[in-house]
């Protein structure tokens, strides 16, 4: 009799957890459909034939979010075709998501997405060549060639650019007035100018050199600007850069700890006064107001060996192949007007792809905005290669190879050219 | 009736206590391991992933990780890593059981907050120890005011300082599991063994290597096994850290395969590396199990 009992007990087990598990499964699957629920309450009866798209961003702070539901509820009550639901993902687990998403056809409609990534997604064919559906869109012809170059992979268009960065020196202004130095515009002036400033836990220069992305964002000013490409990285000129950043470790000038440091503690580095001038780009300007309202700080291009450069940075925004290509492109077309471009620069701190946005008197009035928006000019996306990860991977590593003296600037640099011709065959 | 009770012997009904978790474990871990070593022999990549047919390519993506230095560099990086977080966690562990076995006020609500360093999020253990080991970092300060360096230790700049770091932040966050899990043996073994060993005559040494060292063998044997596991698999620690970095000082198996699949996009490659490690793994945990059932027979 127990035993029939224990059996029974046993039953129940397998059954608890079988339905426990077709539980978990409908839960998670549901989840975005619950979202879709809660926008359709209040909504008309129209709202049940409207098309549902889902659209993913990363952009994350409480500001940024609520001015993206703002913009998904203005999109949504401006016509009664589509519906778009927004849905943030963090930015750390963003790319993981995607390629998982890809992987178990669990996608959105449209997705924002880091301006190098684009190739990369696209040659996986998340997202759909929309050249076709784009041709007759008059605002295309509004675009700054860099960010749309950006977005289009193989001759064809996978997207639009949505905003637009980029980086620039900023210097504090007390410091340098002290140490009677101006803001450096060549690399022989940053190196006095960073020598001078240099002293009593003060380092003069700094920019992110982290191991990753982030890292070689910074290191790519100073490889363009002497003529190197992100091609030839074993070239001459871009063993000068290597030298360059080297010698302002050998000097005391940059802390050999930038090879920890994001651009967020670079940041941290410069508000403290530990660091007098950085490498750091326009989003930092609304926090750098917050948190050290007395810093006297401006910004100027960045100093040039041979020419003046940049690295854009941004995000665009691409539609993913599925069945509702139709109804996201209208998300889209959405998102790129004159307005919406606008306001989202604006909220976002960054700055607008668009010619016709960009002669705003936001960013032509403002100097410090015009010094980006000088800056914008040179900015060079970075590839549009769909293997770009792993060229940035051999960047980062010879980078940091040379800041901290494992391999002298020669040596680091030919190994990154072997590495960058082997994965471009 | 009394034949289907006999049909109901133990063993069925053992089987069918363990059925939900072999289904279980079927499903969530056979599962991935076998699709994962089928990813492993093809060639998905960010150039191939969108084709229809996955191509078979054999050992093909193994021997390609062979030749790049990275592969082994961080398969040495996470033995070594292993190796000597187990020895100081093991022997930082085990000398506060023995502490926290004496009676004495306070012990146990002071065992209770020793607790507190297994029980933080690693994400957030990482930072605090990111922020001390900085140049000017706490660490580094303290060493100062005392006086035994002069010139402030690069603790994660330098590839050997940074290992060293992120090893003394897992042992720190160690311990307590290794306290824990040996403490609950010491609590197993019988007082009168010790009370007659006293009335022989033994002395504290004695008593520790010949009665308490013997007894505690099956829960020493599983804190090394199982804590040399979970160190092999350490992820979060590194990549808040060090990223892998400087250069690849701190890259490991886990971060490598991570940033192949994930950053790189060349899935089939970041599978081989986790294969390789679920292999290392596979045989450690069968010389566990042989261990146990050594210790069953006798």
């Amino acid at each position: 009799m127990k035993k029939s009992i224990s059996l029974l007990l046993v039953l129940f087990l397998i059954f608890g957890f079988l339905a426990g598990c077709g539980q978990s499964t409908d839960n998670s699957s549901s989840a975005g459909t619950n979202k879709n629920e809660q926008t359709d309450s209040g909504k008309d009866d129209t709202s049940a034939a409207k098309t549902k798209i889902a659209f993913w961003y990363y952009w994350d702070g409480k500001n940024q979010q609520e001015y993206v539901t703002e913009l998904t509820q203005k999109f949504n009550e401006s016509q009664n075709e589509v519906e778009m639901v927004s849905q943030y993902v963090p930015f750390a687990d963003y790319k993981k998501q995607l390629s998982i998403g890809l992987a178990a056809s669990n996608l959105p409609d449209v997705a924002v997405i880091d301006n190098p990534d684009h190739a990369s997604y696209a040659a996986m064919g998340l997202f759909a060549d929309i050249n076709d559906r784009l041709r007759d869109w008059a605002d295309k012809e509004q675009y700054f060639p860099g960010p749309m170059k950006s977005a289009t992979y193989d001759g064809k268009t996978y997207g639009i650019p949505m905003t637009s960065n980029c980086l620039a020196l900023f210097y504090n202004e007390e410091m340098l007035t002290k140490a009677g130095a101006t803001p450096p515009e060549t690399w022989d002036e940053l190196r006095e100018a960073a020598a001078k400033l240099t002293g009593n836990g003060t380092t003069g220069f700094a920019f992110s050199a982290v191991k990753g992305e982030e890292g070689v964002f910074g290191f790519i000013p100073f490889l363009l600007s002497t003529g190197a490409t992100v091609d030839s990285p074993g070239s001459p000129e871009a063993v000068k850069s290597f030298d360059f950043l080297l010698g302002l470790v050998e000097d005391g000038s940059m802390s050999k700890e930038v090879i920890n440091w994001t651009q967020a503690d670079v940041l941290k580095q410069f508000m403290a006064g530990k660091v007098a001038m950085m490498l750091n780009g326009p989003w930092q300007i609304p926090l750098l107001e917050q948190d050290a309202p007395d810093l006297k700080w401006n910004v100027a291009k960045i100093p040039k060996d041979k020419d003046f450069t940049s690295v854009l940075g941004g995000e665009n925004i691409g539609i993913v192949n599925g069945n509702n290509v139709d109804s996201a492109v209208k998300f889209l077309k959405y998102m790129g007007s004159a307005e919406v471009v606008r306001e989202t620069a604006v909220k976002l701190g960054m700055f607008p792809p668009r010619k016709d946005v960009a002669a705003d008197k936001i960013w032509t009035d403002d100097p410090v905005m015009k010094v980006f928006m000088d800056e914008m000019q040179y900015a060079q996306p970075r590839g549009p290669h769909p293997k770009w990860p792993e060229i940035s991977n051999t960047l980062s590593t010879s980078l940091q190879e040379v800041l901290t003296g494992v391999k002298a600037p020669q040596a680091a640099a030919k190994d990154a050219q072997a590495s960058v011709d082997k994965i471009k065959e | 009736m009394k034949r289907f009770n006999k049909l109901l012997s133990e063993d069925v009904i053992g089987y069918c206590f363990a059925l939900p978790a072999l289904l279980f474990m079927l499903f969530f871990v056979g599962y991935p391991i076998l699709s994962n070593l089928a990813l492993s022999f093809m060639d998905v990549n960010v150039m191939t992933f969108s084709n229809k047919v996955r191509e078979f390519v054999g050992l093909v993506n193994y021997i390609e990780l062979l030749k790049e230095p990275i592969l082994s560099i961080s398969f040495f990086n996470t033995l070594l890593f292993a190796a000597a977080c187990i020895v100081f966690q093991f022997i930082l562990g085990f000398a506060l059981a023995l502490l926290f076995n004496q009676k004495f006020p306070l012990a146990k609500p002071m065992r209770g907050f020793l607790i507190i360093s297994w029980m933080i999020p690693i994400t957030i253990t990482a930072l605090i120890f990111k922020f001390m080991f900085s140049l000017d970092g706490i660490i580094n300060e303290a060493l100062k005011f005392l006086h035994i360096i002069s010139v402030p230790i690069e603790w994660l700049i330098h590839p050997v300082t940074a290992m060293l770091s992120i090893m003394i932040a897992n042992i720190w966050i160690g311990i307590p599991f290794n306290m824990i899990l040996l403490s609950t043996g010491l609590s197993t073994i019988p007082n009168d063994i010790y009370e007659s060993a006293n009335i022989d005559g033994a002395g504290s040494v004695q008593k520790f290597l010949f009665i308490t060292l013997p007894m505690l063998k099956p829960a020493i044997n599983s804190v090394l096994v199982l804590g040399f596991i979970y160190t092999c698999k350490v992820f979060d620690l590194v990549y808040v850290m060090t990223q892998g970095g400087p250069v690849n000082a701190t890259e490991m198996l886990s971060t490598y395969s991570y940033r192949l699949s994930f950053n790189e996009f060349s899935f089939s490659r970041g599978a081989a590396v986790a294969n390789i490690m679920f292999i290392f793994l596979f045989i450690i945990g069968l010389g566990y199990l042989k261990l146990i059932k050594e210790d069953e027979v006798m």
